[in-house]
């Protein structure tokens, strides 16, 4: 139970979440409320209170984002974007998860040096390796490709990281009886080592999902085709376009940010127990 | 040839100088059921660890069923194992859980379900067949582990501690449960254990080993009336056998505080070469406080105030200063005494051990 002062605490501590979430939340209000107004209507509400509410119901309510979706590729691009998301979650989860693996459980000479090598390959920012990425694949030919797009990002430093960190908590009595129980190490990797860390699995592929989604300068680099676009390159493509009006252009961003907020809705809770195991101490 | 051989089975692990396991030499036979026991850290578990080739044999050879194992792989030894923290597989059902070895031996499911069902069967655990681990109890996870270890059908188990995450009186009926089992299975089964109680009780043989050295096989019997040393002496049997430094002097054996026992001259003359000086041991049972024995064995009667008293229920154990340290007596429980009663007591002649008080090696009258 909570003492009288405890009570009045919380009720200002309420009272100071709310407005900081209000500051933080108003951006998006106002996008919401003016992806279906027309740019008079968002020009002429701009100076009022009503800038922060959508307008009435009527048969122009959608006109924004029917646009949107019927005059640009933008449904493709969100697609493809879905499609490399999941390739890379995938791939991803096999190659750091494996590499993790190796690091927290199977013993190989200078194993704490390579896990240091790692550690200090993730202070390496992507802007500077990636014209040599870029390059490298220029040179396989493998420009406009998937493979081309996909390849450089699949191993990631952090997430071979965070599954070491996991996976080093692991009891090892189990992999003992997995081996009486005549399981091979790669089917004990894929059929009890994934299921027994769920939630750093959740917290990977999240992540992955989040840096695919919001990646603008490999793709920008690999991809010219229009077909093969991602949502930020669509993205940018539809606002800078001098025809699109300001209206149209927020019910574009509305879209983009959308499956970000599904993801987080669906897996915050996975996200932070992932990310506090990991910090755990090794067993 | 035996059913397993250990020859002179060593283990060193890198970067030490002592060894773990030193010339380890034992032969099992087919069914039996041998007991490792020892204070931790006495090589038992990394013994049966070797066994099952989890850890690597550094040197000398280990044999089952004739076929030499040094390098043959955990799975294709033909055996199964309990651990002591069961390492059951978290997202898997007990079913699952159960039948997972038998799937990957690509046994049919027809099969797989039958045998299943009999170990869940057998093991009581019929209503938490769809349960996850951690919806089971301490008990019902071992139960879990059994079942996982009985259903694959091998010759060999091994167990490494598995009752010691129990509460107490779940060990004893598990106890009981491990020994019907393994009766009914008729496999041979390596036992480990710090717990000198379940070795008695469930052996046929019990394996006592320190810091890496086996002391002492025997049968249960064997070497709780005949322990080797002191080390075993001290470590079968509870309480604990009482130990007093003593010196014999002709026909008498002199306790530190002053206090002396009379010895047959046949003994005497036995003892004579052991330098004066020995360790005199002497079980709780054996000293006795009842009418009967005191007549007995009048001439050695000896007094002692009660310093403590345990009453156990069926039995009461009794403290007394006596030759210089705390001595203990288990008495039946209707020797009633008081803290402070001054009570008469004799020790049965037969039944002292002499060990050596160098190489505290038992010496044989």
């Amino acid at each position: 139970m909570f003492t009288k002062k405890q009570k009045r605490i919380n009720v200002v501590l309420v009272a100071v979440m709310l407005v900081m979430s209000l500051f933080f939340l108003f951006p998006v209000i106002w996008m919401l409320a003016n992806s279906f107004k027309t740019d008079a209507a968002i020009t002429g509400d701009m100076n009022s209170l009503a800038a922060f509410i959508p307008p009435e119901l009527s048969g122009s309510f959608l006109d924004n984002y029917i646009s949107v979706l019927t005059d640009t590729n933008f449904i493709r691009y969100m697609a493809n974007t879905l499609f490399y998301a999941a390739v890379l979650i995938v791939l991803g989860i096999i190659v750091n998860g494996l590499a993790g693996y190796a690091l927290a459980k199977i013993n190989f000479p200078f194993k704490e040096r390579w896990l240091l090598i790692i550690m200090l390959l993730m202070i390496v920012p992507m802007e500077t390796i990636i014209t040599i990425h870029f390059l490298f694949i220029a040179k396989l030919g493998l420009l406009n490709n998937i493979i081309g797009y996909v390849l450089p990002m699949i191993v990631n430093p952090f997430n071979i990281f965070l599954f070491r960190q996991v996976f080093v908590s692991l009891p090892d009595d189990v992999y003992e009886a997995a081996q009486l129980d005549f399981c091979s190490p790669v089917k004990y990797f894929f059929t009890m080592v994934l299921p027994m860390s769920k939630s750093v699995v959740a917290t990977v592929s999240v992540f992955t999902f989040l840096n695919v989604w919001n990646d603008y300068l490999w793709p920008s680099l690999v991809f010219t085709s229009s077909d093969l676009l991602t949502a930020q390159i669509g993205l940018n493509a539809i606002t800078s376009n001098e025809n699109t009006t300001m209206g149209q252009t927020l019910a574009v961003i509305t879209l983009v940010t959308i499956p970000v907020i599904i993801i987080y809705a669906l897996f915050s809770k996975q996200i932070v127990e992932g990310v506090v195991s990991t910090g755990s101490k090794e067993g | 040839m035996s059913f397993i051989e250990l020859k002179n089975v060593c283990k060193q692990y890198a970067n030490t100088n002592k060894k773990a396991v030193t010339d380890f030499n034992l032969e099992i036979e087919e069914k039996e059921f041998i007991a490792f026991v020892g204070p931790s850290g006495c090589g038992k578990s990394t013994t049966l660890r070797m066994i099952a080739g989890f850890e690597e044999i550094t040197s000398g050879e280990l044999y089952i069923d004739g076929k030499k194992m040094n390098e043959i792989a955990p799975r294709d030894r033909g055996i199964s194992m309990v651990f002591q923290n069961y390492a059951l597989y978290p997202h898997m059902t007990v079913e699952k859980n159960i039948g997972y070895g038998l799937k990957n031996m690509k046994v049919p499911a027809k099969e797989i379900k039958e045998k299943v069902d009999w170990a869940i069967e057998i093991l009581g655990l019929s209503e938490y067949r769809y349960r996850k681990p951690k919806n089971l109890s301490g008990g019902q996870r071992q139960r879990v582990a059994l079942g996982r270890a009985i259903v694959k059908n091998q010759k060999v188990f091994l167990m490494d501690e598995p009752l010691s995450n129990l509460d107490a009186k779940l060990r004893v009926s598990m106890r009981n449960e491990i020994s019907k089992l393994h009766r009914s299975l008729g496999s041979t089964t390596i036992y480990v254990t710090h717990d000198q109680v379940e070795a008695m009780t469930m052996a046929d043989r019990i394996v006592i080993m320190k810091d890496g050295i086996v002391q002492q096989i025997g049968r249960p019997m064997e070497v709780y009336e005949h322990p080797v040393n002191k080390f075993v002496a001290g470590f079968i049997g509870s309480p604990q056998m009482n130990f007093f430094d003593v010196t014999v002097d002709g026909n008498k054996i002199m306790f530190a505080d002053g206090n002396s026992i009379g010895v047959t001259d046949e003994m005497a003359e036995k003892l004579k070469k052991y330098n004066r000086r020995l360790i005199f041991g002497i079980r709780g049972e054996d000293i006795k406080f009842d009418p009967q024995n005191l007549d007995i064995y009048k001439e050695n009667r000896q007094q002692a105030v009660i310093d403590n008293t345990e009453i156990m229920g069926n039995e009461n154990n009794l403290y007394f200063e006596f030759g210089g340290v705390t001595a203990v007596a288990r008495v039946s429980k209707y020797e009633v005494c008081k803290i402070g009663d001054k009570v008469d007591f004799v020790i049965v002649p037969h039944k002292i051990h002499f060990f050596d008080i160098d190489t505290e090696e038992a010496v044989i009258l």
